[in-house]
């Protein structure tokens, strides 16, 4: 591959010098050819010309061809315009000039060379500045590219670290409301197997033959008081329900949907979901607990995905818009194209404990409904005109709505 | 009522649930003993009739299961109605183990604790006069004499009077009376009813 490349290097060199050479001796019969004339026309010697030969042939092709015109010049000069004309002597006085002449000759070879290979040094440099500033671009962009690629890599673990976050906070919430249960649930029961047991007493003393009255008062009267008990129970967990109530700052909805719509990306494309959003500009701002509305979005997109995930012959969309209305209330409408609600499901969607699915535990819409209405804002669903599902939730706008 | 009649023995550390049941087991005839914790009861004296255990499985201090296997490890065997709030399985299972006779949730309807509290009754019942019968037994067989134990003995093993007199290096008359001693002592009627005793008894002992 390199061989006969650096041969055609060679030979066009060759090649290139032949007709340097040729040039000049053109070059300089065209000089000489014009001073003929020239003196023929007006009888002086032009002889300047063959300076403007030299000039030019060493300057196009040359310091090689540039002495073959010097020489050549010289010759033509001593032959046609030094005295004896049209012969190769020389006078004795006529010496200095031709020296003066050919010494030019040579000095201006001298210098226009000199010039041109300073010039063609400078091209050289030039040129290979430019090849190095090509290189170094090229350096400064993989360097870039890499540069744009951790970052990338990074945005994607911090995605993942946020949705691992997300999910243990949800994790720790259902361990929480599992823990909770189960205490508020035997703190109920106790007091209600009091009334059991007082009750079937007193229907027992009730039941004799001869019925013992005041054994089934004493009875019924404990029965009442376990019921009274197990409402204190109940009393006092709301009001530690309410104790812990959760924080009120204002809340830039959009944002919210746009940070929950990146949480749920990674699930929406396993299911070949596409989430686009339809985000109002200047939404108002709305006063709630981030994170608990952040979870009731994330839990409708996760559903409305989960609903998609059987869906074949045609596209997965789902779309999030975020609305407000006359009375300054903000929604947020979240549609699917999935399988929809069957009538008998939608009567009981938000009941707790109610599930379509076979590991759904059925609080995820309860809770959500509790959230929202705890914001003062309402959450309903809908069939969706063609498919899946529309769900929906209001909440007043923090800019004091007439909610 | 008498100190022989059946008693229930319930444990919980819920006061109300305590009354309640006293009163609705009260309702039905039958002595009722109440204790808040296990403690309470194991300080008691153990009433002499038969009795069966209302023990809720949650209380602080020693748990009804827990009390259930310290029971068994003294020897003491009633038999025992659990109560629940909510009946895990593992709790379960190992209340079922130790010897569970009923494992009822909580809230209890009355009328199902009560069929269980009669069965559990009646086979303490049973179980006690199973329970008397063998020490009578016991105590008689303590009274024979070495060689009245032997006669027995072999007379058990289906000997006759010339094969144990053999055996025994005595004559046939001699082992005819020690033989009749056996009888009369053991309170038998016939050889059949001796028998079935020195059969009860060497299951008991090699036990």
């Amino acid at each position: 591959m390199r061989q006969p490349m650096s041969d055609t290097v060679k030979i066009s060199g060759l090649a290139r010098a032949i007709l340097g050479y040729l040039a000049a001796i053109a070059i300089v019969l065209l000089a000489l050819l014009i001073s003929l004339v020239l003196q023929i026309r007006f009888g002086n010697p032009f002889w300047f010309f063959f300076a403007v030969a030299v000039i030019l042939t060493t300057w196009i092709f040359g310091k090689g061809p540039g002495w073959l015109a010097a020489a050549l010049s010289s010759a033509a000069v001593l032959y046609y315009f030094v005295p004896p004309y049209d012969a190769w002597s020389l006078s004795w006085r006529d010496v200095p000039f031709f020296l003066a002449f050919t010494l030019c000759q040579i000095g201006t070879n001298f210098l226009i060379a000199a010039r041109k290979d300073a010039e063609e040094a400078l091209r050289r440099a030039r040129d290979e500045l430019e090849i190095r500033v090509e290189e170094r671009t090229a350096e400064l962009k993989d360097a870039n590219q890499e540069l744009v690629r951790r970052i990338a890599e990074q945005k994607r673990a911090e995605e993942a670290l946020q949705a691992a976050r997300a999910e243990l906070a949800r994790v720790a919430r259902i361990t929480t409301v599992g823990e909770l249960t189960t205490s508020i649930a035997h703190e109920v029961n106790q007091p209600l197997a009091a009334v059991v047991a007082n009750a079937d007493a007193c229907v027992a003393w009730l039941a004799h033959e001869q019925p013992n009255l005041d054994e089934a008062r004493v009875a019924a009267e404990r029965a009442v008081e376990g019921a009274t008990r197990a409402s204190g129970v109940i009393k006092r967990i709301r009001s530690l329900i309410h104790k812990a109530a959760p924080e009120r700052a204002p809340i830039q909805l959009n944002h919210v949907i746009q940070e929950t719509a990146e949480l749920a990306a990674g699930q929406a494309a396993r299911g070949h979901v596409t989430i686009s959003t339809n985000l109002l500009p200047n939404l108002p701002d709305v006063l709630g607990d981030r994170i608990q509305l952040q979870q009731v979005i994330l839990n409708l997109m996760m559903n409305a995905i989960e609903a998609m995930s059987a869906v074949s012959g045609r596209n997965r969309e789902l779309l999030v818009r975020s609305r407000t209305d006359e009375s300054g209330c903000v929604s947020v409408v979240i549609e699917d194209t999935g399988v929809g609600i069957s009538e008998e499901a939608m009567t009981r969607l938000f009941e707790p404990f109610f599930t379509t699915r076979a590991q759904g535990i059925g609080m995820g819409l309860a809770i959500s409904r509790s959230i929202i209405e705890s914001h003062g804002g309402r959450l309903w669903a809908a069939p969706r005109a063609d498919h899946g599902s529309v769900f929906q939730f209001t909440l007043p706008g923090a800019g004091g709505a007439k909610a | 009522m008498k100190e022989t009649d059946p008693i229930v023995l319930v444990i919980d550390d819920d006061r109300a649930i305590r009354d309640g049941l006293e009163s609705l087991i009260r309702s039905i005839g039958l002595r009722v003993a109440t204790f808040a914790s296990a403690a309470d009861f194991l300080n008691a004296p153990r009433p002499n009739a038969p009795s069966c255990l209302v023990l809720d499985i949650r209380m602080p201090g020693q748990s009804g299961l827990d009390l259930q296997t310290h029971l068994r490890a003294s020897g003491i065997h009633i038999p025992t109605i659990f109560i629940t709030g909510h009946g895990d399985i593992p709790m379960t299972v190992r209340a079922m183990k130790e010897g569970a006779m009923e494992f009822l949730t909580k809230p209890v309807r009355g009328q199902e604790l009560l069929d269980a509290i009669q069965k559990a009754i009646a086979r303490d019942r049973d179980l006690r006069q199973k329970r008397a019968e063998f020490s009578e037994l016991r105590r008689r067989y303590e009274s024979l004499t070495p060689r009245e134990t032997e006669v027995l003995n072999l007379v058990a093993a289906g000997l006759l009077n010339k094969q144990i007199a053999d055996q025994l290096g005595n004559s046939e008359l001699t082992v005819k009376t020690h033989r009749a001693h056996v009888m009369e002592k053991m309170q038998a009627d016939s050889l059949a009813h001796l028998v079935r005793m020195a059969e009860m008894l060497k299951r008991s002992m090699t036990k």
